[in-house]
């Protein structure tokens, strides 16, 4: 019975980064694509977007470390 | 129950027609976007003909490459031989695995190379001059996003020819845990690479259409493309290390 929580443990860490890998890529992705643009279209706010760009994926990305941060849980703590 | 032919044999038909049916998917939709978007451009720019279809072709060959990918792992599954019962459940998880990491994780790839594509064709029949810079970006961009299919072959090849047989003295619950640990490393694999797959070949498609309007600024575009797709890329490589951690850890 031990194991077969286990086993759910493990797909379950599987699962967890898979589908939560999904948000985080799209949003940095959509931010970064949007971030071109608009260097494109006003070069000389190039800094300023950068950094906008760089501070919104941190924040995006913090789902996908909360995923990571699980699977490993579930992997080497059940 | 121990394992006959048989079962390994569904495991590796099941695990086939997964992988080929959903990458075919997104390979098909990718491909036919980049396909409108260049007959679009051919109307407005009848005398691009030329780069414009070379731009088309090479761009779904790319795209291609992932449902290429699921299939050359399917025709493994088909007569790869992996039908010795001496494998066990073991190897029945990790046959249907294969198939599932590889198939699921095209999908990303893609659409995202689909988009660059599409979107390429748009800025080159705006800007025929720009063609070479367009196609080049085009192109990085591209195998950027195709990083994802890459990830999910290699955990694909690794789950059909690295992972042990069940031993003869295995019980119950360590079949259980290690099936469910190889089921999870594709899934993880295969899901995580979708997203950053589509998102990088957003962010390529957004390049290429600014690089054709405003090709002054191309050398700041492609910085902030390469900034933003690494970033991008961070979940899918996460999801290969619980990948790998699953498969080999476990």
């Amino acid at each position: 019975m031990e194991q077969i929580a286990r086993a759910a443990a493990l797909l379950g860490a599987g699962i967890c980064m898979g589908i939560g890998a999904l948000g985080p890529g799209v949003g940095e992705g959509f931010v970064a694509g949007k971030a071109c643009e608009g260097i494109a279209r006003s070069p000389e706010n190039a800094s300023l977007i950068t950094r906008t760009m760089l501070v919104g994926q941190a924040v995006s990305e913090s789902t996908g470390i909360y995923s990571l941060v699980i699977a490993l849980l579930l992997i080497f703590s059940t | 129950m121990t394992v006959t032919t048989e079962i390994l044999q569904i495991a590796s038909y099941l695990g086939a027609g997964i992988s080929v049916g959903i990458a075919s998917l997104s390979a098909g939709i990718g491909e036919g976007y980049t396909a409108g978007h260049t007959a679009h451009s051919f109307m407005r720019q009848p005398k691009a003909g030329d780069s414009l279809v070379n731009s088309m072709l090479v761009s779904q060959a790319v795209t291609e490459t992932g449902a290429i990918f699921a299939l050359v792992i399917a025709l493994l599954l088909i007569f790869g031989g992996f039908t010795d019962p001496a494998g066990g459940w073991f190897k029945a998880a990790a046959l249907l695995s294969a198939g599932i990491a590889v198939g699921v994780g095209s999908v990303g790839p893609g659409f995202g190379s689909g988009y660059s594509g599409g979107q390429a064709s748009k800025a080159i029949g705006r800007m025929p001059k720009q063609n070479n810079a367009i196609t080049g970006n085009m192109l990085i961009g591209q195998a950027l996003a195709q990083a994802g299919s890459i990830f999910a072959l290699v955990v694909s090849l690794l789950l059909l020819y690295s992972t042990p047989n069940q031993p003869a003295n295995a019980t119950l619950g360590e079949v259980i845990l290690k099936c469910a640990a190889f089921l999870g490393g594709g899934l993880a694999i295969g899901i995580g690479t979708m997203g950053p797959g589509a998102a990088i070949g957003f962010v390529a498609g957004r390049a290429n259409d600014m690089i054709g309007r405003f090709p002054k600024e191309r050398a700041s575009i492609i910085k902030t493309m390469f900034l933003g797709a690494a970033v991008s890329e961070s979940t899918a490589i996460y999801s290969l290390v619980i990948a790998f951690l699953l498969i080999f850890a476990i």
